[in-house]
């Protein structure tokens, strides 16, 4: 699985001043950051930005591109940012993103096949994000997967996103979400690449408990074979989960849960109470957190408290 | 139904019982007690579980006939709205099972008055209460911790308790032995946010009764309607804190409505309006029993007798 560090974004108030400053320490220095904690990808979100983003996208990719040797994912809805972006860019780059609208889906593919880019493509039409992750495999079969066969962009280019959406509120989506992600693994062969914008996940949840909630995610998604996703690579907590996955590292009673975790969801099961010691405060909110994105009991901001 | 069977749900979880009111040798003054909760099942699939107790009907009245009510709603009291103890006493008459006595906003409402009303309403009727404040979270405290006080040992349930004002109201019902009902705005985190709020101050999940509120029909029931059922099929599949019963106000709903409302000025085809002010009522309520309500406040006798018909219909 593939990392887009997601850490500069328009939404942190830090990134908005740097760019409005065209500061570009400000961003090397946090690209280095996100690379070195083990970033493969760098998601670079400088929001719409209708006036200057045909200028403000290819300055930012050449500045970080001055530091870091990774490719970058070019992400706003400006498709003349992007553009001038793909036009500098070094590595081929990914573009962020296109839904299944119709207006979007003449304008964004076309794009990415003219650059050679991937493409993120969602699983959100005109009526918004489906529940049910059929519904939402069904929007990719219909319109993004016809859509980049018919301009040539290899599967392995075209990364769907089933959209995660927040526990606190769209807690049904929750495990709709990682079905949606193990369908989209069977679509065809070869099956497309499958994108996830982590931290979603626990939009409008206390900053505490985010982290939680977010790597808990991570390990049932890669468990039905996520590709890439969008997360902050600065989370250490989180680096751990995905080595003890992919060392499969079972030398601690928290590592033997996390791949637990990961082999029952892979194998469509759930954890049971049986699966964890009680005692273990560590293991029982990864439990507790389990069951809130299994939608089985309700969230509320105190849930690890019940 | 010969060689056809119905498919059962197999429910882990249980909704907790809850008893309102307390009789002399419980340490209150109640001819009888309430209980409700206790379903291992959704309402009325019997043959899926146990539903232990009904759904008890209470009927709301007031210190004062209240000024924005349809003269139809007044009118079916036959005078006894003009005196809250008469009120009390036609509402147990008209068999309700309990009593929900609301306080009007008005300029007389004050900590001793509401003491008086609530002694004069104890003393007209045995069935248990759930007492409302006006509805403002100061007032409703000055108000309700007067009550708890007053009414010492009743088990009342004190209304509504929210947000904003949970912890005085808490603090009442834990000094004098009452229950509370939570409130939050028609979402089920917050419902159940506010169960574990109220049961970390120390009251017995026992003690609470969840609130989830509501709309009326063609108001937003449906809204009111999946919140109610996404919490209660949770309690059935074993999420503790939202295994409380429930209560809804679908009388003070259902008569806020055009519909309950306007005799005159409205299509022909709205129909007679007696019939269908009630009916407005009636089937507010009969949804929202369906979707797991334990206690329904109504206003109007016929509304009280036609729903009581449906839920002994249906409870077999």
């Amino acid at each position: 699985m593939y990392i887009i560090g997601e850490n500069i974004h328009i939404i942190s108030p830090r990134v908005k001043e740097a760019l409005a400053e065209k500061n570009i320490r400000f961003f090397q220095e946090l690209a280095l950051k996100q690379v070195e904690a083990g970033a493969h990808y760098l998601d670079l979100n400088i929001g719409p930005q209708k006036k200057a983003g045909h200028e403000i996208m290819p300055w930012l990719v050449k500045g970080i591109q001055e530091v870091v040797d990774v490719p970058l994912v070019l992400d706003t809805t400006n498709l003349a940012a992007i553009e001038e972006g793909l036009k500098v860019a070094k590595h081929q780059c990914i573009i962020n993103s296109t839904s299944a609208e119709e207006e979007r889906l003449a304008t964004v593919p076309p794009l990415a096949k003219k650059y050679n880019a991937k493409l993120i493509a969602l699983t959100m039409g005109k009526s918004g994000i489906p529940v049910s992750a059929e519904e939402r495999v069904n929007i990719a079969l219909e319109y993004l997967i016809p859509r980049a066969v018919e301009l040539g962009i290899p599967m392995e280019d075209l990364l769907i996103d089933p959209l995660v959406l927040t526990v606190s509120g769209c807690q049904e989506y929750c495990p709709e979400c990682i079905e949606a992600i193990r369908l989209l693994k069977l679509a065809g062969d070869p099956p497309p690449m499958t994108n996830a914008g982590l931290s979603n996940v626990s939009n409008a949840v206390p900053n505490e408990m985010r982290p939680l909630i977010n790597r808990t995610y991570l390990v049932m998604l890669m468990a039905v074979g996520l590709d890439y996703v969008i997360a902050n690579p600065l989370d250490q907590q989180q680096n751990e989960f995905i080595r003890i996955i992919t060392q499969r590292d079972d030398s601690t009673a928290l590592g033997r849960l996390v791949l637990k975790l990961y082999d029952k969801t892979a194998a469509g099961e759930r954890l049971t109470a049986e699966d964890v010691d009680m005692s273990d405060p560590d293991q029982v909110a990864l439990f507790k957190t389990a069951q809130i994105l299994y939608n089985q009991v309700i969230y509320t901001d105190s849930y690890l408290r019940v | 139904m010969p060689g056809i069977e119905v498919p059962k749900e197999k429910w882990s979880g249980k909704v907790r019982e809850v008893t309102l009111g307390a009789t002399a040798a419980e340490g209150g003054t109640r001819a009888r007690t309430v209980t409700v909760g206790g379903e291992t099942t959704l309402p009325f699939l019997k043959f899926e579980g146990e539903i232990p107790h009904p759904p008890a009907i209470a009927i709301e009245v007031r210190d004062q006939p209240p000024s924005d009510w349809p003269a139809l709603l007044l009118q079916a009291w036959d005078g006894a709205t003009q005196d809250v103890a008469e009120w009390a006493k036609a509402a147990e008459a008209a068999g309700a099972d309990l009593v929900a006595l609301r306080f009007n906003a008005s300029e007389q409402l004050s900590a001793p008055y509401a003491r008086q009303v609530l002694r004069r309403v104890l003393s007209a009727t045995g069935l248990p209460l759930v007492v409302f404040g006006p509805g403002q979270a100061d007032w409703d405290n000055e108000v309700l911790v007067a009550v708890a006080e007053e009414g010492k040992g009743e088990r009342l349930v004190l209304g509504v308790c929210e947000e904003k004002n949970y912890r005085t109201i808490v603090a009442a019902a834990l000094a004098h032995g009452h229950l509370v009902d939570a409130r939050a705005p028609m979402d089920v985190n917050l419902s159940k946010q506010l169960n574990i709020l109220i049961h970390d101050m120390g009251l017995p999940v026992e003690r609470i009764i969840m609130d989830p509120t509501t709309g009326a029909l063609g108001y937003g029931i449906e809204y009111g309607y999946s919140v109610m059922e996404r919490l209660r099929i949770a309690a059935l599949q074993g999420d503790s804190m939202t295994q409380l019963p429930m209560l809804v106000t679908p009388g003070e709903e259902a008569w806020r409505t055009k519909e309950a409302r306007a005799a005159e000025g409205v299509p022909a085809a709205w129909g007679d309006y007696v019939k269908r002010a009630i009916n407005w009522e009636v089937l507010t309520a009969s949804t929202l029993i369906h979707s797991g309500a334990d206690i329904v406040v109504l206003r109007h006798p016929e509304s009280l007798r036609r729903v009581r018909a449906m839920i002994n219909a249906l409870i077999g």
